[in-house]
């Protein structure tokens, strides 16, 4: 089985090896013919990226399953075709995949598809799957070759939550309003559905979906030429099936947690609110960027055991680049993520609380210190370096580290990565 | 004794984030005036029957990132660059963008792969830029101040 597993994640990587070699010989030939053609100002562009990444822990497995021996379970590959159909009018499709520990697994699937139609530069809609305006960051998550750090802050930007949280279908109204000498305002609001792999999740989880999501971000271009402030909030909710096993059944009506008629499955609904504060300066070769987040999030279930009530946790981070030359920018962040903020240590955890479900200890919070080297070798190469001091465990996943609860990994611990990126 | 080997002691990270300060500064003034001066290093180009005589470096960067799509008579503009290691590029990009070329290149990537927007076309030479802009009314270019502009109109930068 492992083997077989084994042979078709090997011919999936083969197709997409070829497909994405193919690919990257086009770039040339592409902008040959756009040059030669300059006559045709809305010509089909094709982009594509191929990243392949290394991660290692100095303990605690974090992201892949065995990353405290080093994993290259880090990969991801995409490629778009967008075509300007009128000076108004724009499609666009983009297929992604990728492997991360347990997510992904090399299944392609859309990542985005949209029809955009600019009716002015203040008001224009986009219908179809679209990413999720959200901070300033959510819709890069997966663009290696647009941000400088290999991960983006975790406590704002997780990479577990991208299945679900990076891309909507549904519609998006768009502008940006000029405020004359007081700069701009770009607008973006948007409602839809969200559509999760269960693939990804957990044997016991299958029929998750997201019946609506719905959000807004505005962005204040300040007088000041590369600063921009705003603020982004979405509405969300998560519903799904939890399906036990009839030994974890017997086991969990022994301990009182589930009713002794119980025949399953265990439906649950996570409505969850998020808002971001953000501002950004980027000017010449200086990023400067810092984000405060606070996300509300409840567990309802039809077994009242299974029920959390709200947690509110808090997410912070500010992060700096330097282009020190075209080719070498080094980039610093701190991030802090407390997933409970009416106990921020750990100690108090809330009474009423299912048992494993409240963060106790260190697993109360994470710090994260982060350094980057990000080398540009050629205009479609990039090697990027990282390092992480970590304190706490918080974000951490029990799941990869044998199910052991949060509060008992090690509590001072580091990540290093190494990602290479070719796109065009 | 003690008390001024403390002083001396906390004095001192202070002196040295003064000077870095001051480092700063003198490294963005400097670089300021230095790009400024670029911006004689190349002439902005239009079609011959657009109307502008003089652009607003803020209209231009709007042009060039498109955040305005319409030249204000509602002609669509057609902003045209010239490949990421053009000397003229550079010049551009710091005079006029305010950003480095990898910061822009930064900003399409962002763009480009979030199904936001694609940028305007890279061409090779400052004769493709000049044969793009007299093909297109609504086209907007750069090329080198030295370029023979045929009968493309150049524009001053306000």
């Amino acid at each position: 089985m492992t083997r077989r597993l084994g042979r078709t994640r090997a011919l999936r990587l083969g197709r997409w090896a070829l497909c994405a070699a193919s690919l990257l010989a086009l770039p040339t030939q592409a902008r040959a013919e756009d040059n030669a053609d300059s006559s045709n100002p809305l010509p089909i562009e094709i982009h594509a990226f191929v990243s392949q990444g290394f991660i290692k822990t100095t303990s605690n497995n974090y992201l892949a399953e065995n990353s405290t021996h080093g994993s290259f379970e880090f990969s991801e590959v995409g490629i778009n075709f967008s075509k300007q159909l009128t000076d108004r009018m724009r499609v666009g499709i983009q297929l992604f995949t990728h492997d991360l520990g347990p997510l992904g697994n090399y299944r392609t699937r859309f990542d985005w598809f949209y029809l955009d139609y600019r009716f002015w530069d203040f008001f224009g809609l986009r219908a179809g799957r679209t990413k999720l305006p959200f901070g300033l960051y959510n819709e890069n998550n997966d663009i290696d070759a647009a941000r400088v750090p290999i991960l983006l802050p975790q406590s704002v930007y997780p990479v577990s939550n991208r299945d679900f949280l990076l891309a909507q279908t549904g519609g998006e109204a768009y502008g940006i309003v000029p405020l004359a000498s007081a700069g701009s305002l770009e607008y973006r609001l948007y409602g839809g559905a969200i559509f999760y792999d269960t693939a990804d999740a957990t044997s016991t989880l299958s029929n998750v979906r997201g019946p609506y999501i719905f959000g807004a971000r505005l962005m204040w271009q300040a007088p000041l030429e590369g600063l921009q402030l705003g603020a982004s909030a979405q509405r969300l909710r998560l519903d799904g099936d939890a399906v036990f096993s009839a030994d974890q059944i017997a086991q969990l009506q022994m301990a009182g947690q589930l009713p002794a008629d119980f025949s399953g499955p265990l439906k649950f609904h996570i409505p969850a609110t998020l808002a971001v504060a953000s501002v950004e300066y980027s000017a010449h070769d200086l990023l400067l960027a810092s984000e405060y987040s606070r996300w509300w999030v409840s567990l309802n279930s039809t077994v009242p055991a299974f029920s959390v009530p709200e947690t509110v946790s808090d997410r912070f981070y500010v992060m700096s680049a330097y282009h020190v030359t075209p080719w070498f920018t080094p980039g610093l962040y701190y991030s802090v993520l407390f997933p409970n903020v009416t106990d921020r240590k750990g100690q108090n955890p809330p009474s009423g609380s299912p048992p494993g479900t409240a963060p106790v200890g260190r697993g109360a919070y994470q710090h994260d210190l982060a350094l980057t080297l990000r080398y540009d070798l050629n205009s479609f190469w990039l090697l990027k370096l990282e390092g992480h001091y970590m304190h706490g465990t918080a974000g951490v996943t029990s799941a990869l580290n044998d199910n052991r609860p949060l509060s008992s990994l090690t509590e001072d611990w580091g990540v290093f990565l190494v990602k290479t990126t070719a796109y065009f | 004794m003690t008390h001024r080997m403390s002083s001396t002691r906390l004095e001192a990270p202070r002196t040295t984030r003064r000077a870095l300060l001051w480092s700063l500064f003198a490294f963005s003034a400097f670089g300021g005036r230095a790009r400024a001066e670029s911006t004689r290093e190349f002439r902005i180009l239009v079609h011959p029957d657009n109307p502008a005589v003089a652009l607003s470096r803020d209209f231009m960067t709007d042009v060039f990132l498109k955040r305005t799509t319409r030249w204000p008579d509602g002609e669509t503009a057609h902003p045209v660059d010239q490949r990421a290691s053009a000397g003229v590029r550079e010049s551009f990009s710091e005079g006029v963008l305010r950003r480095s070329v990898s910061a822009v290149k930064r900003y399409w990537q962002q763009r480009i792969f979030s199904g936001r927007d694609l940028p305007p076309p890279e061409l090779e030479s400052d004769e493709a830029v000049v044969a793009y802009v007299l093909k297109h009314r609504g086209a907007i270019g750069y090329v080198s101040s030295g370029a023979k502009l045929g009968r493309a109109k150049a524009v001053s930068l306000q």
